[in-house]
Formats: C-alpha cells, sequence, structure tokens
C-alpha cells in the first residue's frame, strides 16, 4: 500500500504519514465523490466524516495538517444527508502537500473505505479552488414510494398542486427550536418520472455528472430492506442544500402526501437517494466535479433546470 | 463486509433502524471488522453495555482475534442495545443479534459474556433474556453454553446461577481450549451437559452448579462444597504476553468510542500492591512485554487502523521497565505519522515528571495522575505511598511539558479515615496549585474526581465495612465547600451507585433473586446517571427479604468463609490478613518489583514468577 506513491527518486521527500510523494510548493485539493450505500446509509454525517478521515489516513495519501497540539486533516465536506438515505454523490475534498494522480488516490481510498463507501471518482484542483463546503447549494433525490402508497396518478396531481402554490409553510421541528419555513422557494425541480433506468435528459441525474455506471450498479444492490416498491415511477426533485439553505427531502415528501391524500404509515418507508450535488449558476445546474476545468465537458456540466 | 448468511435478521433490523438513535451503533462492517464464514463453532462475545463503551474494551477485542485466528471457529460481538432499540426490538419481536452476520445469539453454540463491573449485571440479565435464553443454568437444556468472563469474576457469585461457566483469569488460552472442545463435542455428537462435564478440565474453567453453598442461620456462609469431584478450588488463568500479540487488527467504530485510541498493552499485573485495588491483586504476578515488540506493535496497527492517538496501557504504565526508552522511540514514531501518543492514569511520582516532559508537545492537553488520598497517613494505609514533594515534581514536569489540563483521582470512604484526611483533598489541590504558580507558570485547570471507595473481594480491605451512605454524603459536603476555586472543577460518584455496587460486590448467590427483580423491574444501564434508578434496588431489598447492610456494613470476621472461597486468584489469604493488619498500622509494603518478595503465594501457587523485560526482544 504504502508504495504505492514511490515514482522516481530524485524528488522524493517524506510527507508527514511517512509516504514518498513529490513535494508541490503550493497545496493541492483533492475532491472525491463517494458513493454512500448498504449499511452505510445508517452513518450520521459526524460518522461519516469521522469514516473519511480514518480511512484517509489509512490510505497514505500525503494530507494536509492543521493545528499544533492536535493535529487535524484539513477536509471540507458536501452538505449533511439525512441518516437512512443513500448517496451517489457525497464529496469531500482533502488538502495535499504532494502530488499524487487521482488515480492513485482513487485506489488508495477505496482499498482503505469500510463497507458501503465507496469512490465514485477523484480529480485534483489546485489548493485554492472553492471548497465543496462552501460550493455546493443544490441536491437531487430520487424517491421510490412504498407499494399502496398513492398511485401515480394521485402523485402527479399533487406535484402538480404543489408547483402551483407561491408559498408553502412547513414547521421544521429541531430539538432545540421549532421554526416555520417556506419550502416551495428551495424546490427547483419537481416531478414524477418512470422509473426504467436513468434518463439524464428527464432531469434525474446519476452522480454529480460522473460515473453513472457505478451509482445505477450501487442502487440496484440497495434494495434491501424486503418492502416492496413502486416500480413504474419515482419523484425526482431538485432542493436547495448547502450555502443558501437546506429543504430536506423528507419535508417535501410529507408535504405531497398530504396532497396526494396518502398516510404517513403508507410513504414512510420511502426510498430516498441523493443522485446529485450541485451548484446553481443561473438556471444551469453545475457539478463540483466539473468546475475548474480547463475545457468544461459542456454536454455533462450544463444541464437546464426544469 | 460480510455478505448475508443464512439464518441472519438484517431484513427485520432495518425496519427499525430508523426508529432508533444512532443506528450505526447496530450494524457491523468497521473497518477491520472479521470476515465470517457461515459454519463451524460460533462464538457471540457481549459487552453488556452500549456499543460506544463496548467497543473500547480491549479484552473483547483480544478473545474475538484468538477464536477468529482458529479454523473452523468464528467469534462475533454483541452489544447491550440502548433503551430505544429494546423497545423496538422487543415490539418487533427481534431476538438479541451479533454485529457481523446479524444472526440471533441463539444460535450460537457459545454466547460469552464480559462481566466488567457490578453495575452491569441487569443488563447483562437483559443480554441473556433478549437472546431468548432462560435465565438459569439449570432451566437450559439447549442452546448456547452461557460463559461469563472478565474482571467481574473476582466474585461471580451473585451471577452464579446465570451462567453456565465463568472463565477465571486471563481468557486467551482457556476460550481456544473451550472453543476446541465445543467443535469436538459437536463432532461427535456430545449433549450440552457433557460438553459443561468436560468443560470444567480446562483451565480457569468454574462451573459454578458443581458447588454447593450452605449458609448459617445469622447469613453468613457455613461451607461451600465441590460435587462430583470438582476441585475444592477452581484457580485463574494467566498467559504469557509476549505470545499473543493482539488485538493484530483492532476495528474501528462508526461513532466515537470512550476510549477513541489505539491500545497497546505494556504488561499484565501489578506489583505496587495497593491495599484497595482489586485488578492489582487478581491480575498478579507482572508480565511486562518486551520493548521491541511495543515499538513494533504501534507500528504496525497505526498502519491498519488510522487511529491519531496511542495509549500506552498497563495498571501502571510508568512502571514499565524500559519506559523511559519506549515512550521517546514511540513520540518518535508518533511524530513521523501525525499521532499523539497518550498514558492513562500516572502515579504522582518523579517519574512521571519525566515520562511527562518526554512526552512533549506531541500529548495531547491533559494528564491524569491518582494521588488516591489527601494526606500522607491514608496513603500509607493504603499502601501508595506518594510523597507531596514527588506531587509537586510530577504536576511541574507535567506543566512544564505543556499540559493545560490536570485530573486528579481520589477517593473518599477509605478505611480509617477521618473528615480532616478529606478536607486535606481541597488543601492538598490547592497547594499543587499554588507550587505551580510559585514557579512563575499559570496553573493548569484541574479536573478533581473523587469516587467512593467500595471495598472488593481478593483484596486485603475484603473483610472491612463499607462507609454509609450518610457519612459519605459529608464528606461529599466538606469537598464541595473546600474546593470552589474556579481552576479547579469537582466531580464525584453518585453514592447510590456506591452503595449497589457494594452490595454486589462481596455478594454470594442469594443477591441472584435481587438482581432478577430489578431487572423485572425495568432496571437497565445502572452504571449511566439518567438511567440509574436506586428506589428499584430498594424495593428489591425489601421485597425479596435481603438486607443490604448485612453485606455493606458488616465488618467480617477474619476466619469467616467469603462467597468467592472457592474462586482462586493466586493471591493467599494469609497474605491479605497480614496486609490488612499492616494498613491499620499504618505500614508500608514494598514493591516486589524491587526484589523483595512478599510472599503473596501468587508465584509459588501458580509456578510462574514475575516477568520484567530488560531485553529489547
Amino acid at each position: 500500500m504504502r508504495g504505492l506513491f514511490a515514482t522516481g527518486d530524485r524528488y522524493l521527500s517524506e510527507g508527514r504519514m511517512g509516504v514518498s510523494t513529490m513535494p508541490v510548493p503550493e497545496p493541492l485539493r483533492l475532491r472525491v465523490q463517494i458513493v454512500k450505500g448498504g449499511p452505510a446509509r445508517y452513518l450520521s454525517h459526524t460518522e461519516f466524516s469521522r469514516a473519511l478521515v480514518f480511512a484517509a489516513r489509512r490510505s497514505g495519501l500525503p494530507l494536509e495538517y492543521a493545528g499544533t497540539y492536535h493535529a487535524r486533516i484539513k477536509m471540507s465536506l458536501s452538505p449533511p444527508i439525512p441518516i437512512g438515505v443513500t448517496s451517489a454523490c457525497e464529496l469531500v475534498d482533502f488538502k495535499l502537500v504532494g502530488y499524487i494522480s487521482a488515480a492513485d488516490a482513487e485506489r488508495a481510498l477505496n482499498a482503505s473505505l469500510p463497507g458501503g463507501l465507496e469512490v465514485a471518482c477523484c480529480r485534483l484542483l489546485p489548493g485554492g479552488e472553492r471548497p465543496v463546503g462552501k460550493l455546493i447549494d443544490t441536491a437531487t433525490y430520487q424517491v421510490t414510494l412504498p407499494q399502496g402508497a398513492g398511485s401515480r396518478a394521485d402523485w402527479e396531481r399533487a406535484v402538480a398542486e404543489f408547483l402551483e402554490k407561491k408559498v408553502i409553510e412547513f414547521e421544521r421541528v429541531q430539538p432545540r427550536r421549532t421554526r416555520v419555513v417556506d419550502l416551495r422557494a428551495g424546490v427547483h425541480r419537481l416531478q414524477v418520472v418512470d422509473c426504467e433506468g436513468i434518463d439524464p435528459a428527464n432531469g434525474s441525474e446519476a452522480g454529480a455528472g460522473v460515473d453513472t455506471e457505478k451509482a445505477v450498479r450501487f442502487e440496484q444492490n440497495d434494495a434491501g430492506d424486503g418492502r416492496g416498491h413502486s416500480s413504474d415511477f419515482r419523484l425526482s426533485m431538485a432542493l436547495d442544500d448547502g450555502t443558501r439553505g437546506t429543504i430536506k427531502p423528507w419535508e417535501v415528501i410529507e408535504v405531497l402526501a398530504g396532497m396526494a391524500g396518502v398516510n404517513r404509515n403508507r410513504w414512510e418507508h420511502a426510498r430516498v437517494h441523493r443522485d446529485g450535488l450541485f451548484t446553481r449558476r443561473g438556471d444551469r445546474l453545475v457539478s463540483p466535479m466539473e468546475i475548474g476545468r480547463r475545457k468544461p465537458a459542456v454536454s455533462r456540466a450544463g444541464r437546464k433546470m426544469s | 463486509m460480510n455478505g448475508r448468511v443464512p439464518g441472519d435478521i438484517w431484513e427485520r433490523l432495518e425496519s427499525i433502524l430508523l426508529l432508533v438513535e444512532k443506528p450505526s451503533r447496530y450494524l457491523g462492517g468497521e473497518w477491520n471488522a472479521p470476515r465470517i464464514e457461515p459454519g463451524g463453532t460460533t462464538v457471540a462475545l457481549a459487552y453488556p453495555d452500549v456499543y460506544e463503551i463496548g467497543m473500547s474494551n480491549l479484552g473483547l477485542s483480544i478473545l474475538r482475534e484468538v477464536v477468529n485466528d482458529m479454523d473452523g471457529a468464528c467469534a462475533e460481538r454483541v452489544f447491550s442495545p440502548w433503551i430505544d432499540m429494546e423497545a423496538e426490538m422487543r415490539s418487533a419481536d427481534i431476538p438479541l443479534f451479533s454485529l457481523e452476520t446479524h444472526r440471533p445469539v441463539s444460535s450460537f453454540d457459545v454466547f460469552g459474556i464480559s462481566i466488567p463491573h457490578e453495575l452491569t449485571y441487569t443488563n447483562i440479565l437483559n443480554l441473556i433474556d433478549l437472546a431468548g435464553i432462560p435465565f438459569r443454568s439449570s432451566e437450559r437444556f439447549s442452546g448456547p453454553l452461557v460463559i461469563g468472563g472478565g474482571c467481574g469474576t473476582a466474585n461471580p457469585e451473585p451471577l452464579a446461577e446465570f451462567f453456565d461457566l465463568f472463565v477465571l483469569g486471563e481468557g486467551e488460552e482457556a476460550l481456544r481450549a473451550l472453543v476446541e472442545l465445543v467443535t469436538r463435542g459437536k463432532r461427535d455428537g456430545w449433549s450440552r451437559s457433557q460438553m459443561l462435564e468436560e468443560a470444567v478440565f480446562l483451565p480457569g474453567v468454574y462451573r459454578p452448579s458443581s458447588y454447593d453453598v450452605e449458609y448459617l442461620e445469622d447469613g453468613p456462609i457455613k461451607a461451600i462444597s465441590p460435587l462430583e469431584g470438582a476441585p475444592a478450588m477452581v484457580r485463574k488463568d494467566l498467559v504469557d504476553i509476549d505470545r499473543w500479540l493482539l488485538p493484530k487488527k483492532p476495528i474501528i467504530p462508526f461513532c466515537e468510542a470512550v476510549h477513541d485510541r489505539l491500545n497497546v498493552e505494556l504488561f499484565r499485573g501489578c506489583t505496587r500492591g495497593c491495599r484497595f485495588c482489586q485488578a492489582g491483586m487478581t491480575y498478579r504476578p507482572v508480565r511486562e512485554r518486551s520493548a521491541g515488540q511495543v515499538v513494533e506493535l504501534v507500528d504496525q496497527l497505526e498502519r491498519v487502523t488510522g487511529y491519531d492517538e496511542v495509549s500506552l496501557c498497563s495498571l501502571s504504565s510508568t512502571d514499565y521497565t524500559r519506559i523511559t526508552e519506549v515512550a521517546p522511540r514511540v513520540v518518535e514514531l508518533c511524530e513521523s505519522r501525525g499521532m499523539t501518543m497518550s498514558l492513562p492514569s500516572l502515579r504522582m511520582d518523579g517519574m512521571s515528571a519525566g515520562i511527562a516532559a518526554r512526552l512533549g508537545k506531541g500529548g495531547r492537553g491533559g494528564l491524569t495522575f491518582a494521588p488516591e488520598a489527601g494526606t500522607e497517613r491514608l496513603r500509607r494505609v493504603i499502601n501508595k505511598p506518594i510523597s507531596e514533594s514527588d506531587m509537586v515534581d510530577a504536576l511541574l514536569g507535567a506543566v512544564r511539558a505543556g499540559r493545560r489540563r490536570v485530573k486528579l483521582y481520589f477517593m473518599i470512604g477509605l478505611p480509617t479515615e477521618t473528615d480532616q484526611d478529606v478536607e486535606e483533598i481541597g488543601r492538598l489541590v490547592y497547594r499543587l496549585r499554588d507550587a505551580v504558580k510559585s514557579e512563575g507558570m499559570p496553573p493548569p485547570s484541574f479536573n478533581v474526581s473523587v469516587s467512593t471507595f467500595v471495598p472488593k473481594s481478593h483484596t486485603p480491605f475484603q473483610w472491612i465495612a463499607q462507609e454509609p451512605m450518610e457519612s459519605v454524603r459529608r464528606k461529599q459536603d466538606i469537598l464541595k465547600s473546600s474546593l470552589r476555586a474556579r481552576s479547579v472543577n469537582l466531580s464525584w460518584h453518585d453514592r447510590h451507585m456506591s452503595e449497589v455496587e457494594g452490595f454486589l460486590s462481596r455478594g454470594d448467590r442469594r443477591l441472584a433473586r435481587v438482581v432478577e427483580r430489578v431487572w423485572a423491574e425495568g432496571s437497565r444501564f445502572d452504571s449511566w446517571s439518567e438511567c440509574f434508578d436506586f428506589t428499584k434496588w430498594e424495593s428489591a431489598w425489601s421485597r425479596e427479604g435481603i438486607n443490604p447492610e448485612f453485606y455493606l456494613r458488616r465488618e467480617r470476621d477474619l476466619e469467616e468463609a467469603m462467597p468467592w472461597e472457592h474462586i482462586d486468584f493466586g493471591v493467599d489469604k494469609e497474605f491479605l490478613k497480614e496486609e490488612l493488619k499492616r494498613a491499620m498500622r499504618g505500614e508500608v509494603s514494598t514493591d516486589c518489583r524491587d526484589g523483595e518478595c512478599l510472599e503473596c503465594g501468587v508465584c509459588s501457587r501458580l509456578e510462574t514468577d514475575i516477568s520484567l523485560k530488560g531485553e529489547w526482544g
């Protein structure tokens, strides 16, 4: 494992982790897209971040540390995902003090991640790029409803009603405070779509614009809870998440279910999957995995929000 | 991560996971979690507390690897479900399950339960009940062998009826032998009782039902008689820790564990002979790991875990023969890996000061010292004779090395203690603070933690009465009024908890019904202040007609038969009596590292010797 990064001999230096890496004049930023599924979907945000810290340390990446007494690695995470929700696109930035190729980093991290977490792809960025934590403002979700949780027509009607409203007040109950938020303003796309495959043209982006294949494979592996789920349609939504506030998918589902006349015990076992994290540029959703590329891949980065 | 195994209950479990706090406690599949192949002899190793606590237990992680290293056997983890999870499990009719493969514990061959301390007794019963196994050993005719182990076996008698077997002392070799025996028994079609009968010939294995206990009319034990050729005494087992380099692959918990660091054992046992300390008596003789192995283990384990802190643990780490060479080597290793080194609570003596200085800037904020008592007289009584000037040196060493927080452990309720001894704790803390100030340094913040002394079996204080609650309350009040500085944070133990702990620690088999009733009344997690309910214990005492004062406040006659009379941890009873007399005279006993043998009896009876590693090895 540790010998993996030994490249050439003239430029080698001993990094903090004892890994031989090429020194770099400016720190680099390694952006990693991680698939979160299987049992790992039940990890809280803190636990997920802890798992990444341990994996990064084990992987021997040339990590940058901050602090004197108790040094911590410098990392930035995408906005928290609710416990139980699977994801194709959790993002994390690690600051690096040495060079390692994205492919090597992906291999090393994948060999160090516990079950249910898998690297979909990595990319290297200049250290000065905006960290994912300060970049993301939109998340997209796919919701598969349990069998018996209303018909497609019920949900289509509810979606139409939802989108017609100018304001939807929702009482958000949190451990320390309860407040009313406007759901409508934070919902940027909401539609009932076919389940057959994943169709980027239909607005249901798989992954943060990269590696659709892994995300799909993961989703298929994941039908583990033994409950029958609706096979002909699902809900697809793009919600505020991150720097401009957060709307949780469950809140939208709850309001929609109320409009569709579906009881909580019918919908509460819905399967929710986060399939994209983006930053909004005008009316486009741009993936953080694409930002900063010299020649942006227009076909992937520029998608219209409906 | 493990794939699905026949008979697992993952799907049913998943249906309740989102209803409970911290579902990660019940997932399994962490980094380094063993891959379990179905089949073979199956061992469930349980810790009777929640995941975060149980995952910090070094003993269980060692034993798990012992079994998983064997061919045709596997060990999986089991922890107590938290209260919300228990409610969901009971309402969905989900039995206690293992973490690795999520199989019901009742389907295992062996159900090993660690017994860490008295306040987990209700949780132990709850584990057995959730597994769907009958409580009493005499009612079990099928299902796993229920086995207890850990430091709680120093007096397992209150739990004797609930366990088929106990493993006394260190379990590495005993558990291995037991698993081999079960494997052979399964192959040859032995009955459950046949396996239990054969098991008593294994080292350290105690079968409580092979002993009959008779009581005198006024309460004490009349006789403990072995049945059908059982030995008069069951002797603990012990191992050479240089031959057991475990754990090799510690599991990294998903959530932060209470001891969230890499633990590397320096040695087992302790030679200091503090008279209140049960572990110091029951883990004798001292056996050190060679220095080279310690450094190598730190090196290897950091690579496979990713921890950023390593603790060199033992009962008294600064006593390790080569600590002055090993600590700097480990610190150096840590610095190259972005780690820090820490040590568990230290004796407050000159050696600690030196170590604190060597820990250098790599060390985390705090250091913990355990002076135990406020006056030199009382420290002589408990045989922890640390002089105040040594304490000052140790503290100055720590502060000079950049430690900004110092934790001090004290005890109240020690034998011969007076109110003046308690008042002196406060004064001692202030004197230590002033000593730092007079050196022109800002004093560190002090966390003063004061627990209540509970007499334990196999110690020189096993005969004495426990301090009454009222007097403990008064002493706690003295502390509260004498330690009021802003830089001092005082914490103390709930005296009601100490009462229950003391009641059980020297209890006999008659207490089984009390424990069962308290459990039936709904007591769980008695060591958690938010869960502990003293009224349940009080009502169980009165309803079962048990007088707690008999167990707590009675000064035992030196010739009285103790409930653990037949359980042999190697230390000679005559030595304990002698130590008690010396304690009452305020006499100090020497450390047997220094060459003078006090004849505690361990080395001669267990045919062994202390093992100090002078070489790097």
